[in-house]
C-alpha cells in the first residue's frame, strides 16, 4: 500500500554560507550582539583573541538594531552595515 | 501533486511507525497511516478549493503548507475532515509575521500554539468547549491540536534540536487546542471582542502550558480576580521582561457568570488585571539584564508597581470549561502576539 510523506516541499531553499576567507590577516572582523546576557562579552573576547592570533582586527560590535531582541531578526541596516564594513562576522544563535 | 507517495507493509501502527521513525518523521504516538483515499476523504471537507494551494511557507524548515500536506497532517493525527477548515485557518495564522513563528519554534522556553476554536464550527466539528475542554477525552480537541504539531513538526521542521530547541520540552506540545465556550460568555464572542465578525473562527496564541487559579468563595470580581493577578505576576514568566506579551485569561464559566453580574465587562476586567498584576520594578531590575519594556517602563521607579505587560490589551479574556471553581492564565512566550482569523477553507 502507498501512504505520503508529511513534508511538503521545501517553499525557500537554503541560503549557502559564504565561503570561509583562507586567511584572516588584515580582515575587519564585526560582533554581532544576538541579544542573550553575556553574548557580547564572550564574543568580543573571542573575536579579539581571534584578531590578536591572526592579524585581523575588530572594527564592528554591534547589536542587531532597533527592538534588538534575541528572539527577532536583525535590521536590514545593520546587515547592510555589516556587508559594506567587515569581512567576518562573530554571533551567536539562541543561548 | 507535489508530495511523495512511499511504500508501506500494511495497515498496521507498527508499520506506519517503523517507516516514519526511519525518517525522523512523527511525535512518538501511534498514527493514522495517510493512504490516498484518507487524504482524498479529508480534502473533500473542504470543497471546490486546489489541494495544492499554497497556505503558507512555515520556518525554520521553510516547508510548503499545502491543503494537501496539512490533510496528510490530520489524518496522521486521527483528525475527523470536519475539523480541516480549522486547521488550514490556524495554518495561515501561524504564517502572520507578528506570530514570529520561527522565533517560536527555535526558542528554547517551552511555548506552544494555543488554537482557540470559536462560533458554529465548534458545534458543528464537534469540538469540546465545556467541562474538560484543554483535554483530555474529545477528538476534535485532541486531534486538532496534534495535528497542528504535526504539522510543525513535518512541515516547519519543529524537531527537537534541528528545529525545536526547547529545553525541557512540555506536554502542550503534543496537542493543544480548546473551544470558546460561547453559551457561557457573559460578553461578546472572543474573536467579536478583537474585531473579527464571522460566523467561525480560530485563535493562535504561543504560550506557556496553562497556570490553574481557583477560588470557591467568593462573590466579588476582585477577589477572584486577584488570584489570578497572582498567577500571572511571577519572576519566571518571560512576560516579566518583554511588555508586548499577551497574558490570554481562561475563565471557567462560574468565575465569568460571578464576574458578570457584578456589571463588569470584559475591559474591566483585563484594566482591573493590567493594575493587580504587578511587581516592584527593582524587584525585576535586581533579577534580569535583559529586558525589553516600553519605553514609560523604564522610568518606574525601583519601588513603583511595574505590570507585567505592557498594556491592558494585552490581556485576553476568553471563557472554556464546564462547572466549578477553577480559571486559568495562560503566559506568553513573550516576541510574538496571537492571531485571530475566519475559519475558511
Amino acid at each position: 500500500m502507498k501512504v505520503y510523506a508529511p513534508d511538503g516541499r521545501i517553499g525557500r531553499p537554503p541560503t549557502p554560507l559564504a565561503p570561509s576567507p583562507p586567511v584572516l590577516t588584515a580582515l575587519r572582523i564585526a560582533v554581532l550582539d544576538n541579544g542573550k546576557p553575556n553574548a557580547r562579552l564572550l564574543l568580543t573576547r573571542a573575536a579579539e583573541q581571534l584578531a590578536a592570533r591572526t592579524g585581523a582586527a575588530v572594527t564592528l560590535v554591534t547589536d542587531k538594531g532597533p527592538g534588538h531582541n534575541a528572539a527577532t531578526a536583525c535590521s536590514d541596516q545593520v546587515l547592510d552595515r555589516i556587508t559594506k564594513e567587515v569581512d567576518l562576522v562573530l554571533t551567536g544563535s539562541a543561548d | 501533486m507535489s508530495t511523495d507517495l512511499l511504500d508501506l507493509a500494511d495497515d498496521s501502527p507498527e508499520a506506519l511507525l517503523s517507516l516514519y521513525e526511519s525518517r525522523g518523521w512523527g511525535d512518538g504516538l501511534p498514527m493514522v497511516p495517510p493512504t490516498t483515499e484518507r487524504v482524498a476523504a479529508a480534502l473533500a471537507a473542504l470543497g471546490d478549493v486546489d489541494p495544492d494551494e499554497v497556505i503558507a511557507t512555515l520556518p525554520p524548515r521553510f516547508g510548503e503548507a499545502t491543503r494537501r500536506v496539512i490533510a496528510i497532517n490530520a489524518v496522521l493525527a486521527g483528525c475527523p475532515p470536519e475539523c480541516l477548515p480549522v486547521l488550514v485557518s490556524a495554518t495561515r495564522a501561524l504564517a502572520r509575521p507578528e506570530l514570529n513563528l520561527r522565533g517560536v519554534n527555535a526558542t528554547t522556553h517551552p511555548v506552544a500554539p494555543l488554537l482557540i476554536v470559536s462560533g458554529e464550527i465548534v458545534e458543528q466539528a464537534g469540538y469540546n468547549s465545556g467541562l474538560g475542554a484543554f483535554g483530555p477525552g474529545n477528538r476534535a480537541n485532541a486531534t486538532t491540536g496534534r495535528a497542528i504539531r504535526l504539522l510543525l513538526m513535518h512541515v516547519a521542521g519543529a524537531v527537537p534540536g534541528p528545529g525545536d530547541a526547547s529545553t525541557q520540552g512540555g506536554p502542550a506540545k503534543y496537542a493543544y487546542c480548546v473551544a470558546e465556550n460561547l453559551a457561557a460568555t457573559p460578553w461578546e464572542s472572543y474573536p467579536a471582542s478583537v474585531g473579527v465578525d464571522a460566523p467561525s473562527a480560530v485563535t493562535v496564541h504561543c504560550g506557556e502550558a496553562p497556570h490553574n487559579f481557583h477560588d470557591m468563595e467568593s462573590d466579588d470580581p476582585g477577589r477572584i480576580l486577584d488570584k489570578c493577578a497572582s498567577a500571572m505576576a511571577s519572576l519566571g514568566q518571560n512576560n516579566v521582561v518583554i511588555a508586548q506579551g499577551e497574558y490570554f485569561v481562561a475563565l471557567g464559566p462560574e468565575h465569568a457568570a460571578t464576574i458578570a453580574s457584578h456589571g463588569w465587562s470584559r475591559r474591566d476586567v483585563t484594566s482591573y488585571l493590567f493594575d493587580r498584576a504587578r511587581l516592584p520594578a527593582g524587584a525585576i531590575r535586581a533579577q534580569f539584564e535583559s529586558i525589553a519594556w516600553e519605553p514609560w517602563m523604564y522610568a518606574v521607579p525601583d519601588d513603583g508597581p511595574m505590570p507585567m505587560t505592557g498594556r491592558a490589551d494585552n490581556i485576553r479574556v476568553f471563557v472554556c470549561g464546564g462547572a466549578g471553581k477553577h480559571s486559568s492564565v495562560i503566559p506568553s512566550w513573550g516576541m510574538t502576539k496571537s492571531v485571530t482569523l475566519p475559519v475558511t477553507p
